[in-house]
Parts: structure tokens; C-alpha cells; sequence
């Protein structure tokens, strides 16, 4: 249908290359802060890399680099081959709240992007309503956000962000704020949503499981400056589910990757 | 817009959560007791007049609540002065036009420059130190002053009104704007939004409630002003009657004066209550 067909798993490659951030001191005598020092990474079209690393190590500096919200001091960062200089649709970014736009409906928020790249016609709508249809927000398009329950807003912000059918689709600890049932519920659900349209995520967590259960790879940095510390590739068979975090693979990569991880510390 | 700062994660998806202005304790329509109450309010305060006015037995020092509401009802049709003078109602208008005129002014220019003092700090510094010194002004210490400059005609009155409006309106929507999280500006602009329309239909969008309130609050300043603005030369406006009627001792019509610029101001308050509340679909 309308998503699968335009979203094509050949899409989406990242390329970071020696990629430098440094954040100014508040004064001339403290010292500024390098967040990232010639940090590399790739991530295949289509495929699913988690970040994990302690807090502080340049995660999210990381993402808002590819989202386009900053630029670096230096090396590169290339999505699809081109480089990004600022944020554009076809790079989805969801953040640890949903930030809808309080103000708008549930069908107008995942209007506004359409909208905003000023897209006619009956094509936007209709991929909107399709959306909601997909997250389960149907019945929800006339509600605005303050009447949603935490999970539905996490929804809706996807169905914002995948009304534009990006290539990319970066995160920020998405599940970070919400209760476990809810956060299982969305980590279903994305899992789902992944395995149709097979876009390129790049997801950012603390939580070890959660990014066994999600991930292709993961990559777990150390700080500060943020480096790659080690790469896991996760060979646990798809489609995946939550009953699969009691298996032995899944409990034997947990380990391996905290172990990992604490090392990190 | 695309600064790179990170902001601590804000926790809230609601953005906005502007000061009540009213003493009310809950933020939905009025409830039957409450109403109660309030009449109640009124009714005592009219009965401590009444009686302390009965008390004193003087009417230039404090007329009757009966008297004084003849006196009002009688002006609505009556003219003040008696020869080429206007009714209450008429009055009334031209303080309403003074202040419709110089308050609109007032709001767009405060949202102009806060809006710019927001976007840029060079601005921001600029501007900053004026505002603080501006502020605490009496509108009344300007009187001279503007007189000298503007003259007596009409331009005095619209500066003086102005001085009170603009620095309430800046303050406001620099606060307004300043607490729009930055991540809902990027989700904006990541969702394909340009940056100007990103910055209309997101960053004022979203501080438009608490800039409403600041209208409203500004359109109290006004209100409270109108009294020394029309001490410059006027000769029609509910200040200039208020003043007026007091040099020759009509106390009722002072008080009758008073009670219309109130009605006035709930009249206007009420109109940006129901428009703030069109616009924040949280308060429906
Ligand atoms: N705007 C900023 N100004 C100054 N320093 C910053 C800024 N943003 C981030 N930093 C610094 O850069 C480093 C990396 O920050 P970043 O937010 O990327 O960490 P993170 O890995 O996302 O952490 P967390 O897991 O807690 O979200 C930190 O040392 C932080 O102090
Ligand atoms: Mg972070």
C-alpha cells in the first residue's frame, strides 16, 4: 500500500566519518566540552542500529547531528551519500516525549508536515487516515493530544513523522518516559511498523534488553568524548517478540553487551 | 532557530500553562456557587457603603448607593458638562476609542520587538535595561513631558498609553516565546517546515496563549492610565468627566465614572477571554 510502496528498503544509509563536536564553556576560563572526537559509524539502508552508552557520552549530540538540528566541527556525515545540513522530512525524528502540537487535533498534527511543504490534493489526507488507522488513533483523529493517554500521543507522533515516509527515522530514547505495559506495547508496535516498511532507525536507549530486542547491531559508546567502544550483531531470528527475551541467545548477548557497557562506565 | 543547543529533556507535552488572571479557583466556566459567592462579594461591599454613607450623612463626601446609581442611570442620557457636553455612554466611547487605538498599537509593537528580543540577543541585551528602567514609571510622571513633546492634542494621550501597554506586552512575549521548548520548534522544522513558517505557525503559535494573557494584562494598564492621559487637556473621555466632576465636588459622578470604566474593562477582559479560550483547545 501507500507506505510500503514508497518507502524501499534501499534507502536511508548513514555515514559518519570522523565526526567532531565540541560544546563552548559558559566562560572564558571553563573549558569547552568535546562531545564527540572523530567518532565513525555506518548504518546500512534498511537496517536497525541501536546506540547505547553511558549518560553523557554524545548520543543525543550524535542524533541531532544527523537530524540536522546542529552541524559538526568537523568530518562527516552523510546520509545517502549526501550530506546533511539542516532537517528535512525524510529523516523522522521522534524524541522522548511526543511533542504534539497542543494545539492542533490528532489528524492535523500528522497533517502538518504535508502541509507545512504545502503538498495538495486528497493523497496527504488520505495517507493521514490510513496512519491513524495503523496506530490504532482512528477513532482518536478529532481528539487533541491533551485527551490522548501517554502511549496514544507516542503513536501519534509516529504516524506524524511517517505521514512524510522518511528514509530515516532517528529516536531518542522514545519509550524512555512511558510504564513498562506501555513501553512493550510500543516496542511491539514499532517492531511491526519496522518489519513492513524495513526503513533505517537509528535508536538511542539505555535499556540493554530493549535494544537486543529491537536492534540488527548495536553500538555501545563510551564517553566523554564519545567513541564506539564495541559493535553486536544481533543474530536472533525476525520477526521477533517479547517472548523471546527468555530464550538463551537473548539472555547471553544481554550479558555480553552489559558487560560492555559497564566496562564503558 | 537551529541553534545547537540541547535542552534538558522537557517532561511536558502541554506547553503552555499561563497565570491565571483571575482569583478563581478552577479554570472552567463559572459554577452556579461561585456566581453566588460573588454577588454575595458585591452585595456586602454596596451594604458597608450604604452604610457607612448613612453614617456620615454628607454626599460630597460619600453619596448613598441609591443616589449614585440615579446618578448613572440619569447620565447615560444626560450630558456632562450640561452645555456641550457628552453623556456617560459617549464618554465612555471616546476613552474606549483613546484606548482601543493605543493599545492595539501598543500589542503589535510589543510582539515586534519581543519577538525580535527573543530571536536575537544583541536585541535582547539592547533592549533588556530600558524595559527594567520603563517599567516602574507612573504614567503620570510623563504628563509634562509629553506635553512638551506631543502638545495637548490627541498624540500625548496615544504615547502616554503607549509607554503603558508596550513594556507589559514585550515582557510578555519574550516570557512567552522563551518557554517554547525547543524540541517542538525542530519537530516542526524536521516534519519539513521552513524556518519562517515554522516560526509562525510553531513558535508564536505555541506562546500565543501566555501573549494573550499579556494582552490582557496590558489592557488593565491601559484602563488604569486613562485617568491621567485625559488629564492632558481633554474634553470628553470618562478620565477627563472622573476629573472633572471631582474638582466641582459631584462625588455620584466620580463614582458613576469609575463604575462605567469598570464595566468597560470586564466587557473588554471578557472578549480576550473568550478569544484566548478559542485558541487553547485545553481550556475547553
Ligand atoms: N548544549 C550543550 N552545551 C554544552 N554542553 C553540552 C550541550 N549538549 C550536550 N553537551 C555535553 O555534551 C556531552 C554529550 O551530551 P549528550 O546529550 O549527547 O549525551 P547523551 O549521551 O545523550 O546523554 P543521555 O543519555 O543522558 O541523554 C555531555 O557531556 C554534555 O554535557
Ligand atoms: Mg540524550
Amino acid at each position: 500500500m501507500t507506505i510500503s510502496d514508497t518507502v524501499t528498503g534501499s534507502q536511508g544509509a548513514v555515514s559518519i566519518t570522523g565526526v567532531q563536536k565540541a560544546f563552548a564553556g559558559r566562560s572564558r576560563k571553563a573549558p569547552g566540552r568535546q562531545a564527540l572526537d572523530g567518532f565513525d559509524l555506518e548504518v546500512r539502508a534498511g537496517e536497525f542500529l541501536c546506540l547505547l552508552g553511558p549518560s553523557g557520552c554524545g548520543k543525543s549530540t550524535l542524533l541531532n547531528l544527523l537530524a540536522g538540528f546542529s552541524e559538526p566541527d568537523g568530518g562527516e556525515v552523510l546520509v545517502d551519500g549526501t550530506p546533511v545540513t539542516g532537517p528535512g522530512p525524510e529523516r523522522g525524528v521522534l524524541f522522548q516525549t511526543p511533542m504534539l502540537f497542543p494545539w492542533l487535533n490528532t489528524l492535523d498534527n500528522v497533517l502538518y508536515g504535508p502541509r507545512a511543504r504545502g503538498e495538495k490534493g486528497a493523497a496527504p489526507r488520505k495517507r493521514a487516515t490510513d496512519l491513524l488507522q495503523t496506530v490504532g488513533l482512528a477513532d482518536a483523529a478529532a481528539s487533541y493530544p491533551h485527551e490522548l493517554s501517554g502511549g496514544m500521543r507516542h503513536r501519534a507522533a509516529f504516524a506524524r513523522v511517517l505521514v512524510n515516509q522518511p528514509r530515516l527515522l532517528l529516536m531518542d530514547e522514545p519509550f524512555g518516559a512511558l510504564d513498562a505495559i506501555t513501553r512493550a506495547a510500543m516496542q511491539r508496535f514499532l517492531l511491526e511498523l519496522w518489519e513492513r516498511d524495513r526503513m533505517t532507525v537509528v535508536f538511542v536507549t539505555h535499556d540493554v534488553e530493549e535494544a537486543v530486542l529491537l536492534g540488527d547491531r548495536i553500538c555501545v559508546m563510551s564517553g566523554s568524548p564519545g567513541r564506539t567502544r564495541a559493535v553486536f550483531d544481533v543474530d536472533l531470528p525476525r520477526p521477533r517478540d517479547l517472548e523471546m527475551t527468555d530464550t538463551l541467545e537473548f539472555v547471553h548477548l544481554k550479558r555480553q553487551v552489559r558487560e560492555s557497557l559497564e566496562a564503558s562506565l | 532557530m537551529t541553534s545547537d543547543t540541547l535542552k534538558p529533556d522537557v517532561a511536558t507535552t502541554t506547553v503552555d500553562a499561563p497565570a491565571q488572571l483571575t482569583l478563581a479557583g478552577t479554570r472552567r466556566g463559572p459554577s452556579a456557587s461561585r456566581l453566588l459567592w460573588g454577588a454575595a462579594g458585591i452585595a456586602l461591599a454596596l451594604l458597608v457603603w450604604e452604610l457607612l454613607s448613612l453614617l456620615k450623612d454628607d454626599h460630597v463626601l460619600l453619596p448613598t448607593v441609591p443616589e449614585t446609581a440615579r446618578t448613572f442611570v440619569d447620565y447615560l442620557s444626560k450630558r456632562y458638562p450640561a452645555v456641550g457636553g457628552k453623556t456617560l455612554w459617549q464618554h465612555a466611547l471616546v476613552s474606549l476609542g483613546r484606548i482601543g487605538l493605543g493599545w492595539s498599537a501598543g500589542v503589535v509593537i510589543g510582539i515586534a520587538v519581543g519577538g525580535l528580543m527573543a530571536s536575537v540577543p544583541v536585541v535582547r541585551h539592547l533592549v533588556d535595561p530600558l524595559i527594567e528602567i520603563t517599567r516602574p514609571l507612573p504614567p503620570l510622571a510623563f504628563i509634562p513631558l509629553m506635553i512638551i513633546w506631543f502638545g495637548i492634542g490627541e498624540t500625548p494621550k496615544f504615547v502616554l498609553i503607549l509607554i503603558g501597554v508596550v513594556p507589559i506586552m514585550i515582557v510578555a512575549t519574550v516570557a512567552a516565546l522563551d518557554a517554547v521548548p525547543e524540541e517542538l520548534v525542530q519537530a516542526g522544522r524536521s516534519l519539513g517546515g521552513s524556518a519562517t513558517h515554522v516560526l509562525l505557525t510553531v513558535r508564536l503559535r505555541s506562546a500565543l496563549p501566555s501573549i494573550i494573557t499579556g494582552m490582557r494584562l496590558a489592557m488593565g494598564g491601559a484602563w488604569t492610565s486613562i485617568v491621567a492621559v485625559e488629564l492632558i487637556a481633554a474634553t470628553s473621555g470618562l478620565g477627563y468627566m472622573i476629573n472633572n466632576a471631582g474638582v466641582n465636588l459631584q462625588t455620584p459622578l466620580v463614582l458613576s465614572g469609575i463604575v462605567m470604566i469598570s464595566i468597560v474593562g470586564i466587557a473588554l477582559d471578557t472578549l480576550l477571554r473568550l478569544f484566548h479560550r478559542s485558541i487553547d483547545p485545553t481550556r475547553r
